[in-house]
């Protein structure tokens, strides 16, 4: 029989909310896919696009940049570069027929463990639809 | 309606009657245009200061030997310019070089420019064989003369729409112009164009830039796009499509090098950060069994699109310059126009204005967030 | 000299991979870098494997030569040597500039294993690309005849193509029918053969013979078109007629095996000055072309490469404007080479010209400053 997909996420969680709404949601023992490797960055902001498709050319089958919502970034103004960053690189890969549905922009604040597990919870779903990620297996990158 | 002079000669020839002009009366401390280099049909930038050498000059020669913006912003990186210096160029250049100087990368203090309604250019690899440009050129005019699209030239030419100059003090007009070979007509689009032409020969009259033949045009030059959009068909590539494109990139990085765009000295992809190390490599060898070596080719061009796409002026230059005839621009094109419409930006039209990506809005781009 | 005979009955191409599958199977190697026709089939790429499986798109000789095998080593091994044992097959001329980017520090050999092959020359990357088919079609004839008659001038002219310094070759010319010869070059080679269990004591005399008799006739081509060519390229202005095309898009720079460095001293800061300073070159002559210093560049550049050039063509091939570049270095690098009686390549052990000395040597350069002196 085969095996089960089970999807690899990165995300980046920025650490003053979405971080810390992670481990909210691991201490209130939410249950929640085992599909995430956490990356904690200081800012959502400090996600590189090139994090992102680093990421997804190196194999992982989706990545979520998760951060503070807008008006509540501890730098004030670093969530919104972020929303914009994301929007340039989703348009570029769309364009480009990849599927630009592996990368998810989320808000998640401190007190949100439930809306953690609910994201983590309805992007596995996503990427289980989507498939393994067909760069995991490329040589000719 | 906008301020011309108009001259009695053809459209090149009354250009560098203007240089010669502006030189002799040291209105300019010199004049950037295209020149004709020795024994063959390549041309080259030249910052000429002695009105002699405007002799073998080309200003309007439909080639591209290297985009305009790069030079100027090799000239004003420094500092900026000391005196007034004219400089010839396209409309895709003059936007690259704002673009440029919105990234630090020059001044545009001084610079009197003098851009065209532009007929596109031709293949720079034509220049390989001698003479063949020569040839092309009374077709070229020609269909210049009748607003139509003239045949050889470069899909990118083909594809673009912004073929009239922004931001120029002087615009000649070309497109639909019956009578270029003996007549000129000089668009003055700032008071600084008036204040440089004080006392030339010529006539001073009104009319209108963007003329019924211009607009047909605009929609041939737009068929020719969505042209070039299906015969690419992007949105089809996906993973396998993407590497048969770029599977045969030799990784010369000229597209970058000649990109006026990519002002970066050291290129992000060429950094000592982004190379493998020895454990990296076993790492994927381990996980994928086969490898292609150098890595990261299309990390290359995906990478290169995310930083260009918004400020991408779409001059071709990194299609022409590919020795293994990967169609750069062409692949940019959806790209770019896809990414610059989401900001609704156009790059190189605005000195003020900031590149989108530096800035923001709080309350946009809701459809991105999840 | 002596080496083993191994079967090519399906073709050479065939007889070398079928060799190599043994040799990964029997673990002697971790993996192998050799070049595999890409997905689309328009050109090929260096692929590193560890699988078997993947040998069947593999070509040790494939008809271009996109990628300068040895910028693919540097690249694998520039950080120094990892754990894995790595067998690379290539062509002779990149064998020779990875023993030159050894000396530069930019290629680790210690767990390398260098295999070579006799080269009929590869097709001008251009052409090919422009109709792969067809360039499979030719040369397949170019294999199959053998005729070293590349149209590409660097193989034309190249009398290098036979064993290098690797650790094991292969020899096709003077082979018996339906085979090969693999040649030890070093003990590492030998070792090699060893642990196959094949045998390497038969005689290469037919091998030998015909590779010195090649070596011979187009040795004395390349004298003669590199003389020739020196007639039609001497002086500035002939020089400056050459490069005027050049549109410092610095390709041949970036395809060059020699040419690691990181950030080109050709496109650094030293060289970007005041719009003054610009204004004031052109005024001298009245017109200064951009981008400037385009002959600064090309003789700089050679300056910088030329004792280690191995003539391979890459840059040539890279060239947009199809500037005679590898010409143009390989006639200043041939007798730039001949000053310091130095071979590109030649020898690992060989040290680089260029950072040893003799206190007595080339008094003819001192020549004319001792005979002023004298006076």
């Amino acid at each position: 029989m085969e095996e089960e997909f089970k999807p690899k996420i990165v995300g980046f969680l920025c650490n003053w909310c979405s971080y810390a709404g992670a481990d909210l949601a691991g201490v209130s023992r939410l249950k929640y896919p085992s599909t995430i490797l956490p990356v904690r960055v200081m800012c959502s902001s400090r996600v590189d696009p090139l994090h992102i498709i680093t990421a997804l050319l190196k194999g992982a089958d989706g990545v979520l940049i998760a951060g503070c919502h807008p008006g509540d970034c501890h730098y004030q103004k670093g969530n919104y570069h972020t929303r914009r960053r994301f929007a340039l690189l989703k348009r570029v890969l769309e364009n480009l027929g990849f599927d630009a549905d592996r990368m998810r922009l989320s808000w998640v604040s401190a007190s949100e463990g439930r809306r953690f597990a609910k994201v983590v919870g309805e992007f596995t779903e996503k990427i289980k639809e989507l498939g393994p990620n067909p760069c995991r297996e490329e040589h000719f990158l | 309606m906008s301020k011309v002079f108009k001259l009695d000669e053809s459209v090149e020839k009354s250009v560098k009657k203007l240089l010669t002009f502006l030189l002799n009366k040291g209105r300019i401390r010199g004049a950037l245009v295209l020149q004709k280099t020795d024994g063959n049909s390549a041309v080259a930038y030249s910052l000429i200061t002695d009105a002699d050498a405007l002799a073998s000059a080309c200003p309007l020669c439909p080639l591209m030997p290297s985009n305009a913006a790069s030079v100027l912003s090799r000239l004003t990186l420094q500092e900026s310019l000391p005196e007034p210096l004219a400089v010839v160029l396209r409309p895709c250049e003059l936007r690259g070089f704002i673009e440029l100087v919105k990234h630090g990368q020059g001044s545009l203090d001084k610079f009197l420019f003098i851009s065209s309604v532009c007929g596109g250019v031709y293949p720079l690899k034509m220049v390989q064989v001698d003479g063949s440009v020569g040839e092309k050129l009374p077709q070229y005019w020609d269909a210049v003369k009748r607003a139509e699209i003239a045949p050889e030239i470069r899909p990118t030419c083909r594809a673009c729409e912004r073929f009239v100059p922004l931001g120029a003090d002087m615009t000649v007009a070309t497109m639909g112009e019956s009578g270029l070979e003996t007549k000129c007509t000089i668009f003055l689009n700032t008071d600084k164009a008036m204040g440089f032409i004080e006392g030339m020969e010529g006539k001073l009259a009104e009319e209108k830039l963007e003329t019924e033949a211009i607009q047909q045009h605009k929609q041939k030059r737009k068929a020719e796009k969505n042209k070039l959009y299906d015969e690419i068909g992007l949105e089809k590539y996906g993973l396998s499509g993407m590497i048969d494109m770029f599977g045969k990139c030799i990784g010369c990085h000229g597209c970058s090098q000649v990109c006026p765009i990519c002002y970066c000295e050291v290129c992000t992809f060429e950094s000592r950060d982004l190379e493998p190390k020895p454990a990296e490599f076993e790492r994927d060898l381990n996980k994928k069994r086969a490898i292609r070596v150098p890595p990261d080719t299309l990390f290359y061009h995906l990478g290169r699109l995310i930083h260009v796409a918004i400020s991408c002026v779409g001059c071709g230059s990194c299609t022409d310059v590919c020795p293994v005839d990967i169609p750069v621009s062409s692949i940019f094109l959806k790209v770019r126009e896809s990414v610059q419409e989401l900001f609704d930006y156009v790059p190189g039209m605005d000195p003020e204005e900031a590149v989108p990506i530096t800035k923001f809005e709080t309350e946009e781009l809701v459809e991105f967030e999840d | 000299m002596k080496g083993a005979v191994i079967q090519a009955k399906a073709g050479i191409a065939d007889g070398i991979l079928n060799f190599l599958k043994e040799a990964l199977d029997k673990g002697f190697f971790d993996a192998l870098l050799l070049p595999v026709r890409v997905p689309a089939g328009d050109s090929f790429s260096y692929i590193l494997m560890r699988d078997t499986s993947l040998l069947d798109g593999a070509f040790p000789l494939p008809p271009v030569m996109p990628v300068q095998g040895a910028r693919a080593l540097s690249s694998l091994t520039r950080y120094g040597k990892g754990t894995n044992r790595i067998a690379v097959l290539m062509r002779p001329c990149e064998i020779r500039a990875a023993i030159e980017l050894h000396k530069l520090d930019q290629v680790d050999l210690e767990n390398i294993f260098l295999l070579s092959v006799d080269c009929p020359g590869v097709l001008p990357l251009g052409d090919y690309i422009k109709d792969p088919r067809k360039g499979d079609a030719l040369y397949e004839k170019v294999l199959q005849e053998w005729i070293i008659r590349s149209p590409r001038w660097a193989c034309d002219i190249c009398d290098k193509f036979s064993m290098p310094h690797s650790d094991a070759h292969f020899g096709i010319l003077g082979a018996p029918e339906s085979s090969l010869f693999v040649i030890p070059g070093t003990t590492k080679g030998k070792d090699f053969l060893e642990s196959l269990d094949i045998e390497y004591h038969t005689s290469v005399k037919s091998w030998e013979t015909k590779v010195q008799e090649l070596t011979e006739e187009i040795s004395k081509k390349r004298e003669q078109t590199l003389q020739a060519l020196s007639r039609d390229t001497r002086g500035p202005e002939r020089l400056l007629g050459i490069f005027s095309k050049c549109i410092n898009c610095h390709n041949c720079m970036r395809v060059c095996p020699i040419c690691y460095c990181r950030q080109c001293y050709f496109d650094s800061d030293a060289l970007k000055l005041t719009p003054d300073n610009y204004l004031m070159r052109a005024q001298k002559k009245g017109a200064l072309r951009f981008m400037p210093d385009t002959l600064l560049f090309q003789l700089g550049r050679m300056s910088h490469m030329g004792l280690s050039c191995v003539s391979c063509g890459t840059c040539e091939d890279a060239c947009p404007m199809a500037i005679p570049v590898s010409r143009i270095f390989t006639l200043v690098a041939d007798s730039m080479q001949e000053v310091f009686d130095y071979v590109a390549g030649r020898n690992p052990q060989d040290p680089l010209p260029q950072i040893v000395y003799k206190e007595e040597e080339l008094k003819e350069v001192e020549k004319a400053y001792i005979e002023t002196y004298n006076k």
